[in-house]
């Protein structure tokens, strides 16, 4: 909170950025004379759809991207960015979405990276104690968890004497009591004297956290600096913000139908990962025809694993998956999982071919070895028209397209294979709201014909589409909420944070396993 | 390898033999070094042949002429580096494809050293020969292998302990680690990183320089049309069995010099205990047994593979 003299410690005038054209109108105006002020002791949430251009602004504040024209003021003298070394210079610290972490490096040796020195775990200790950050100096970053690198990101930036802290969709990797404790972090360095910035499209979450909201739509600043209202419960107008962020309406999201289900279509018994000790073990389940049944769990709970194991990628150590009594394995019965993975750019798709080359890639053709491109472009025409995919056409190349557009394609090719089980994993991470309903509405409607296994990090996306809700917690199925229960969403974020169901769940045998 | 199967092999002959595996594994070392620094920061360079060549061109003429070894040195350094910095300058600021770049330069290598070179073939010139260290040279069997070589042997043997100590406890090791390794954190912590390449790029082709100088100056004195007969490739090979490690491309190196070493004892016995095709096809198997190992293992991937961002152009905007 401030009060309404205090100077601005950052200001930003008239900042435009375009892409893909250097003169005349033509390429993607990303940011249009965009204005904004930060102050210290102010946590300022951003909002915007993704493409608004948040990320774009923000690069321009953190010096990845220099802006084409408009200023920025430091505490009133003007600041020219050339580089993010030149940002950290200037105290103005980033927390990417996808963190600059060297994962074969250790904690220490990634502090020492940032902020100048041989590395050193005892300094990083000191370090991670004084600003109440818990971690390890001498793991290395590829065996922490989500929340810790992100706590590491923070500190990098701390240790670089960061005034200015922008932390880009920094709830989208963590648990529900991850994001309390996040929360708490920021207000604390926000108390220090520093200005901090939340970039998110998820409105509820701005509610416990800022104290100044903006939005970005379009690569223009339809609103700017609002303070919260007090008379508010969630200190907005939560409706008005998500209308001028999205412009226009949302289709609403209906509560999952109960459908009375049908036969069982996957059987999971027993099943235990590799690794010792195992990264999962004792998943016992059912999914029946008709259903959606969602595993939810913290990153790094081993979900990754359980994921590639059931959808045949990978093969347990013990334990079986099968799929209308058939075992699913890298050798056998691929033909009966429709796969959607979580990296849209790698595991799902090839980048640089295009929509029809990534579609023929996927499935197997009548001719052997050989394909008909033309049945491909058609297929790939089919699949862009049955999710109203924004493509140039078939022949566009995978990396062209958004990530909700992308994903969109994904989904229907996977659907066009009708397989009796739809794997889907991290389905909207990264999405913007539309496409997040839309998203949704193509899994619901895939749900009427098939099995659906959902895996997420989102609890919220897990009981919207789920009737049953798997919490997966240290590799085990800590518990199995009934997503129409009214406490479901506590007891399901409870479980995620390792703290137990706090009230009767359904238990394994409902879950349709047990030994 | 028991003294009985040689027939007669006595303490002297293990001696001398020991010496020449040491020695021949120079140029080999040198040049796997500086493709370990290299890559360790990102950058393939295939051209190694050429550097090699260019190195051993560059340091005979210059000791030909001169007579001085420093200026000799030098020149060998001087022909690596530039070498790399035109690699350097299309993988790092082009971004062309670097397999495409660096095999070019291999080929450069051979060619040009092939035509500069003519007026030199079998011309008389600068030898660097060994330089015992005094008391240590005495010792047996290892007093000759470790002890009474040439200068740029000991600088092999030495390079691994201090490339290896800076990449774990240095700030310019950790650096050059978070170069290769994940090139966008690098920059968003301050490193510039397209000139961290450079660097690393041309003290790799340096290192290639001098391996090529011992071979024309230590070796086997003179210079003729490709001198290094493929051991810019081993030293390719070589990056990889190590895993990477300037330790383990040591101990790889060594390896290489013993089958040279066996091979050149087979000669002189006249006995072929095993095919020379079979001793020099030794450090590619070894490096595809090497790799089938890693890769056999998920433990030994997260730890021995390549650096995560080897090969991979870097721009600051995408």
């Amino acid at each position: 909170m401030r009060s309404s003299e205090t100077p601005p410690l950052l200001s930003c005038h008239g900042l435009s950025k375009r892409f893909g054209a250097s003169v005349g109108a033509g390429g993607v105006l990303a940011n249009d004379a965009v204005d904004l002020d930060l102050y210290a002791g102010c946590i300022h949430a951003l909002l915007g759809e993704n493409g608004a251009g948040k990320s774009t602004l923000m690069s321009m504040l953190s010096g990845w991207l220099t802006p084409d024209s408009g200023e920025m003021r430091l505490s009133g003298a003007p600041l020219v960015l050339r580089s993010p070394a030149a940002a950290l210079r200037a105290g103005i610290g980033m927390v990417h979405q996808r963190f600059s972490l060297v994962e074969a490096l250790s904690v220490a040796e990634n502090l020492a990276l940032a902020a100048g020195g041989a590395p050193d775990p005892k300094a990083a200790a000191e370090l991670a104690q004084r600003f109440g950050l818990a971690l390890d100096p001498r793991r290395r970053v590829a065996e922490l968890c989500m929340g810790e690198r992100q706590r590491l990101e923070i500190l990098k930036m701390l240790a670089l004497g960061a005034r200015i802290l922008i932390l880009d969709e920094p709830t989208s990797v963590l648990a529900p009591s991850e994001i309390g404790t996040l929360y708490a972090n920021l207000r604390r360095l926000a108390g220090e004297g520093r200005a901090v910035v939340l970039i998110t499209h998820k409105l509820p979450e701005i509610a416990g956290a800022a104290d100044e909201v903006s939005v970005l739509r379009r690569g223009r600043m339809v609103a700017r600096n609002l303070p919260r209202d007090p008379a508010l419960p969630d200190g907005w107008n939560m409706a008005a913000l998500s209308g001028l962020m999205v412009g226009r309406e949302l289709p609403g999201e209906s509560a999952a139908p109960r459908r009375k289900p049908g036969e069982a279509v996957l059987r999971v018994r027993g099943l235990c990962g590799q690794g010792q000790p195992p990264v999962f073990s004792d998943i016992d389940f059912e999914v029946a025809r008709g259903e959606t049944f969602a595993i939810v769990g913290v990153a790094g709970n081993g979900q990754e694993a359980l994921t590639a194991t059931l959808g045949g990628m990978e093969r347990p150590a013990s334990g079986s998956v099968e799929v209308l009594g058939r075992p699913i394995g890298p050798r056998t019965g691929r033909d009966l999982v429709a796969y959607v993975p979580e990296d849209r750019h790698g595991a799902a798709t090839v980048p640089d071919l295009t929509l029809a080359e990534n579609l023929l890639l996927s499935t197997t053709g009548s001719r052997g070895a050989f394909f008909s491109r033309r049945a491909g472009a058609r297929a790939a025409a089919a699949a862009i028209k049955a999710l109203d995919v924004t493509a140039s056409g078939p022949e566009a190349l995978a990396r062209e397209l958004s990530g909700g557009n992308l994903q969109k394609f994904i989904l229907a090719r996977e659907l066009a294979k009708a397989a009796p089980l739809l794997l889907v994993e991290q389905p909207t991470q990264g999405l913007d709201v539309l496409a997040v309903s839309e998203v949704h509405a193509a899994i619901r409607h895939a749900a009427e014909s098939a099995a659906v296994l959902l895996v997420t990090g989102d609890p919220l996306e897990a009981l919207a589409l789920a009737g049953r809700v798997a919490v997966l917690f240290r590799g085990r199925i800590a518990g199995v909420v009934d997503a129409t229960a009214p406490d479901a969403f506590d007891r399901v974020g409870r479980l995620m944070a390792g703290l137990g169901a706090g009230g009767p769940d359904m238990g394994l045998a409902a879950a349709g396993g047990g030994h | 390898m028991s003294a009985d199967v040689f027939g007669g092999l006595d303490l002297q002959n293990l001696a001398s033999l020991g010496q020449i595996a040491v020695k021949s594994s120079t140029a080999v070392l040198l040049a796997a070094y500086g493709e370990i620094v290299a890559e360790r920061a990102g950058v393939l360079n295939l051209g190694l042949e050429g550097m090699l060549l260019l190195g051993a061109l560059a340091g005979f003429a210059a000791g030909a002429a001169t007579g001085d070894p420093l200026l000799a040195l030098g020149a060998a350094a001087c022909a690596g580096a530039l070498a790399a910095l035109l690699h350097a300058f299309f993988a790092v600021t082009l971004g062309v494809n670097q397999v495409l770049s660096g095999l070019a330069l291999s080929l450069l290598g051979a060619g040009l050293t092939g035509v500069l070179g003519r007026d030199l073939l079998g011309a008389p010139g600068l030898v660097l020969g060994s330089l015992p260290i005094a008391a240590l040279a005495d010792l047996p069997v290892l007093g000759q292998a470790l002890f009474n070589q040439p200068l740029l042997t000991y600088l092999a043997l030495l390079l691994a302990p201090v490339l290896s100590w800076a990449f774990a406890s240095t700030r310019l090791g950790l650096v050059v680690r978070a170069c290769g390794e994940n090139a966008s954190a690098a920059y968003a912590s301050g490193v510039p990183v397209r000139l961290v390449r450079f660097g690393c790029t041309c003290f790799g082709g340096a290192l290639a320089g001098l391996g090529g100088a011992f071979l024309s100056l230590s070796y086997t004195p003179g210079w003729k049309e490709g001198l290094s007969a493929g051991q810019g490739w081993i030293a390719i090979a070589m990056v990889i069995f190590a895993t990477w490690r300037p330790l383990r491309a040591l101990c790889g190196g060594l390896l290489f010099g013993a089958l040279t070493a066996a091979q050149f004892s087979f000669q002189t016995q006249g006995a072929e205990l095993v095919p020379v095709w079979g001793l020099r096809a030794a450090p590619y198997l070894l490096t595809i047994a090497v790799l089938t190992l890693v890769q056999a293992s998920a433990r030994l991937r997260r730890y021995s593979g390549p650096p995560a961002n080897l090969g991979r152009f870097f721009h600051p905007e995408g």
